[in-house]
């Protein structure tokens, strides 16, 4: 077992910086994992190794944010909801996806799944990694 | 995932005792402001061994549990700071948090150590003072009202701080379920607007008849003050707003300050006690972190397929189910993922109101969370006292019909675990 203690949080982040996108990918299953931890959640396998995503994938779900869920910060660089994303290596997890409001959202929901992009965002000392739906998707 | 299997506990473990708080909003009632975590997690106690015919000294060991103590109560240790409340200075204890999934992972635990025979009398429970918040550096009776802006910065403590919170994936779990049932079974907005605003007004039925709840008005005096004739057109008008893409302000719950304790034996043991025993047949767990998609549907798929396989009951021999529905479709999709509503169905049974506690398909007869109030981490302990309640005969007016002789809770929360206990009545 090839384990070493990493700072896997660190260098996801730092990824971001540079417009790379960490992954890590079971060496027993092949499952991606994303974002990046130690082991494997698909098999329960231990080990996993690093791999570069592309930040490329589809939406499958659209949740439009009302005033419980809604984030000033995100509405300041555009409209945005809540979905699932899965990227074209195959993980999935929920996220947030830039370019959907409520005009266009029935639109969008109606053509599932959507292609989108990874957007990443400037936040107050960290770059994160959000989504966006392609130009051309609609 | 990672998928799970239950073993059979070592010895049969039931319940013997119940207590409870009402859930109150202490700072609405000048007789109720100043009560704190140990009046309340002691009184529920007490009630419990009371209940069960025991003493303080007859109880060997105590789980408590509470969502945050840290944050609504100063505290760290809060087990060992309320243990003399209740007589049981000396005897060990241990405290647990896990959101709002605490008081089932209460239940859990509390069967665990009875059943490995390392205790035969325990007593478990939760405690939740979340209305408010300490004032300052000053004895435990002296609070403030709590803000949204106060809880809203602290409700991200129970998502990943490592990635989701600041990957954006955190704020789908309110809709993603519901979403997906509207979709597969071809259900207007409207109609799940009014699937929802019903269970709402059953839920507030209940309520109304028991006096535990926090939230008792019945929808007909308050759509009344509205102006409106039908509860219904109250529940869908403006006055009602959406907090979410399908929840409006009745399908959250309101924070509520209690706490209720259970006592558990081992069944060979039980009859001996002053009520009739319900033995704990198991409690499956599977955990999903908030970023997954459809966590609280698989997690519950799971925990389902662990606790059918364990026990062999069949969806059909559950007489009462209860389910933590902070967010309200929970009732109804949880409900349908357990085999306890047929699939695609369910919706019709709540606009029948056959899922009302008067219903023949009873789904949380004490009102629910966004009616019977969410005092965080005590809802679940809540939730296990009116099952027994219900499953005894003893919850008067909002009694159900048919006396159940099998319940089902399912617990959910923490960002989130999902729990999911079997009860059934022993045989005299």
């Amino acid at each position: 077992m090839a384990l070493t203690l990493e700072r896997n949080v660190l260098k996801f982040y730092q990824g971001l910086e540079q417009g790379i996108i960490y992954g890590r990918k079971c060496t027993e299953c092949g499952a991606v994992e994303f974002p990046p931890h130690y082991a494997c959640n698909e098999c329960g396998y231990h080990e996993t190794e690093w791999v570069e995503l592309s930040g490329k994938g589809v939406l499958k779900s659209v949740i439009l944010p009302v005033s419980l869920n809604a984030d000033n910060k995100l509405a300041a660089i555009g409209d945005y909801c809540f979905g699932i994303v899965q990227l074209e290596e195959g993980c999935e997890f929920n996220s947030t996806i830039f370019g959907v409001n409520a005009e266009n959202a029935d639109a969008i929901r109606a053509k599932l799944p959507v292609p989108v992009h990874a957007k990443f965002v400037p936040m107050d000392g960290y770059t994160t990694l959000l989504f966006e739906v392609d130009k051309d998707a609609l | 995932m990672v998928h799970g299997k239950l073993g059979k506990l070592s010895r049969s473990v039931s319940i013997i005792g119940v207590g409870a708080t009402p859930f109150m909003n202490i700072n609405e009632d000048p007789d109720l402001l100043g009560l704190t975590e140990g009046d309340c997690f002691g009184y529920a106690a007490l009630k419990a061994m009371e209940d069960a015919g025991l003493e303080p000294r007859d109880v060997e060991y105590f789980y408590h549990g509470s969502a945050n103590p840290k944050m609504f109560n100063d505290a760290v240790t809060p087990a060992m700071q309320v243990a003399e409340w209740f007589g049981m200075r000396g005897r060990g204890s241990v405290h647990h948090s896990e959101a709002c999934a605490t008081g089932y992972v209460a239940l859990e635990q509390a069967v665990m150590a009875v059943a490995s025979g390392a205790h035969d009398i325990v007593l478990s429970g939760g405690v939740e003072m979340a209305t408010g918040l300490p004032d300052g550096k000053k004895p435990a009776c002296f609070r403030r009202p709590m803000t949204t802006e106060d809880i809203w910065p602290d409700l991200d403590a129970i998502i990943d701080r490592a990635y989701t919170r600041y990957l954006g994936g955190g704020a789908i779990g309110q809709d993603d379920w519901i979403d997906v049932y509207r979709k597969e079974y071809g259900l207007t907005a409207e109609q799940v607007d009014d699937v929802l605003n019903m269970m709402s007004y059953q839920g507030r039925r209940a309520a109304a008849l028991n006096p535990l709840a926090l939230e008792r008005e019945p929808f007909e005096d308050i759509a009344k003050r509205f102006g409106f004739d039908d509860p219904m057109d109250y529940l869908r008008s403006p006055f009602n707003p959406h907090t979410t893409q399908y929840l409006r302000v009745t399908g959250n719950a309101p924070s509520a300050d209690g706490a209720a304790c259970f006592i558990v034996c081992p069944t060979e043991m039980a009859k001996q006690f002053n009520k009739t025993p319900i033995e704990v047949l198991g409690v499956s767990a599977s955990c999903l972190e908030s970023a997954r998609p459809h966590l609280e549907r698989d997690a519950t798929a799971e925990a389902a397929k662990q606790i059918y396989e364990l026990t062999g009951i069949k969806p059909e021999d559950i007489d009462l189910l209860l389910v933590n529905d902070f967010i309200l479709s929970s009732q109804l999709l949880a409900a349908e993922e357990v085999g306890y509503l047929p699939r695609g169905e369910g919706w019709k049974y709540v606009m029948e109101g056959r899922t009302a506690f008067d219903g023949d398909r009873p789904i949380n007869t004490n009102g629910g969370r966004t009616s019977y109030g969410h005092a965080f981490g005590a809802s679940g302990a809540a939730d296990v006292y009116e099952a027994v309640i219900q499953m005894r005969g003893e919850a008067g007016a909002h009694q159900v019909k048919k006396l159940p002789k099998t319940a089902m809770l399912r617990g959910f929360g923490g960002g989130q675990n999902v729990r999911i206990a079997v009860l059934r009545t022993v045989d005299e």
